[in-house]
């Protein structure tokens, strides 16, 4: 492309976003709002207000959103098992090294937590994937109507307070798995006496992606906010919370697992202090960064 | 509103909770399972190839230590035949010595004998030739004395003829 060129399409381009800014400027007028922020802000945390029909029942938007990544990523896997995955070479190509650094992934997180792996690693993988194709769904802004007649943008599976409860319960039963597998019913014991996880794993994960949801509605229910600051605003608020909320639920779930798992015979009572202050340490440390990243 | 804290809903739990373990068991039969399966797939072909790789070179290892060995025996063999073939040598060369000195002290011997034999023909044919040197000027003396008393006779005669003429 010569320089007349390149200058020309940057014109034109310029041209067409200053159309569709002055259509969005003379468009607005506050006609659409039908809804206070506050009423917003309260059912983006309730969802008591904006419900929507899913086969005959009312639900939640998230609800929906979460038919909606699962199907999509049912597709997704499905076209890569019949098209990708029998092309699979010994010498990677760019997609099949994407597939199999994530699979690799979640497998080495299980493998490095656990010595009893094989369902962890697919739990993992299906969790971390959930989260994270489902925070990032949010970003597509996915209309949908709700029962009452209003235009709702889908919000993240996981910032319904019931799949947030769901993704955390759901790991503390797959925990307690782990506990089974490897000490029998003492590793129920093992799993009880962390009695506060499922609670912590759902509110973690329901407040994350909650918060970023809250920003984001609160961003965009103000047209003036509407320009520019979306696009910093999806990148910190919803990619990273994808990624980071995907890792932390994973690795959580990972390492406590392989706490309840393990095995082992107890060392001596001195050394026994000293390793279960690292461990608690460890998983302190984990959750610590994990909800700094958040904070930031 | 339910009176539920945060609009808690456990239809709609149980209802995520089946949406998700159809993504789950779909994710791991259609995407998690034949990814991995190839990725082990891969890391134990590779890991044969490297056993098999280790089983080549041990085995040439030990092929290299049994050559070692037999070369170390070879070479064993030939030093202990080296120093049989030299004492033999030695012995040889000892013996031919010994012959040659033996020879050569024979040689000697019979050319001094044959000298000595020599000598003795030689002393006596010497010997003889002077004896009959000797005896021929004994005998020209002899025949000399007797000619010339021949000729003055014959002179003599021839004289007497003449006179007697």
């Amino acid at each position: 492309m010569s320089k007349q060129e390149r200058r020309k399409a940057i014109i034109v381009f310029a041209v067409i976003a200053a159309v569709f800014l002055a259509a969005s400027i003379l468009t607005g007028g506050g006609s659409g709002k039908e809804e206070t922020v506050q009423e917003v802000m309260r059912d983006a945390v309730l969802h008591d207000l904006n419900r929507v029909n899913l086969f005959g029942l009312e639900v939640n938007p998230g609800l929906l959103s979460g038919v909606i990544v699962s199907t999509g990523l049912i597709i997704f896997a499905l076209i890569c098992r019949i098209f990708v995955i029998p092309k699979f070479k010994m010498v990677p190509g760019r997609f099949q090294l994407v597939l199999e650094t994530v699979v690799g992934l979640f497998s080495n997180m299980a493998k490095g937590n656990s010595k009893i792996n094989g369902f962890l690693g697919a739990y993992i993988f299906a969790a971390g994937t959930y989260i994270f194709t489902g925070t990032l769904f949010e970003l597509l802004g996915v209309q949908a109507v709700t029962v009452s007649g209003h235009s709702i943008s889908l919000p993240a599976p996981l910032s319904d307070i019931n799949g947030a409860i769901m993704m955390g319960c759901l790991s503390y039963l797959v925990i307690m798995s782990g506990g089974i597998a490897g000490n029998g019913v003492k590793g129920i014991g093992k799993t009880l006496k962390e009695y506060s996880l499922p609670i912590s794993l759902s509110f973690r994960l329901f407040g994350a992606l909650l918060s970023g949801a809250l920003v984001t509605e609160l961003v965009y229910y103000y047209s003036s906010l509407s320009y520019v600051l979306p696009v910093l605003v999806g990148v910190l608020f919803t990619l990273l919370h994808a990624l980071i909320q995907a890792y932390v639920l994973t690795m959580l779930t990972s390492l406590f697992y392989g706490q309840v798992s393990d095995n082992t015979p107890k060392p001596p009572k001195e050394k026994r202090k000293k390793h279960k202050k690292q461990q608690t340490e460890t998983a302190e440390k984990t959750i610590d960064t994990a909800d700094a990243q958040t904070a930031a | 509103m339910t009176g539920v804290p945060l609009n808690i809903d456990l239809q709609q739990i149980m209802l995520h909770l089946f949406n998700f373990t159809i993504l789950f068991g779909a994710l791991y039969i259609l995407l998690y399972k034949p990814v991995k399966n190839f990725m082990e797939g891969r890391e134990q072909y590779y890991a044969d190839m490297d056993s098999k790789a280790e089983d080549a070179l041990r085995s040439a290892e030990d092929s290299r230590k049994v050559y070692d060995d037999k070369l170390k025996a070879f070479d064993e063999e030939v030093r202990s035949e080296k120093a049989k073939l030299r004492k033999d040598l030695d012995a040889e060369r000892d013996r031919r010595v010994a012959e040659a000195k033996a020879d050569a002290e024979k040689i000697l011997s019979d050319a001094r004998t044959e000298a000595g034999r020599q000598k003795d023909e030689i002393i006596s044919s010497a010997q003889k030739e002077i004896t009959g040197m000797v005896t021929d000027a004994m005998e020209k003396l002899t025949l000399e004395q007797s000619a010339s008393d021949a000729f003055d006779q014959f002179l003599d005669a021839a004289e007497t003829e003449d006179k007697q003429q």
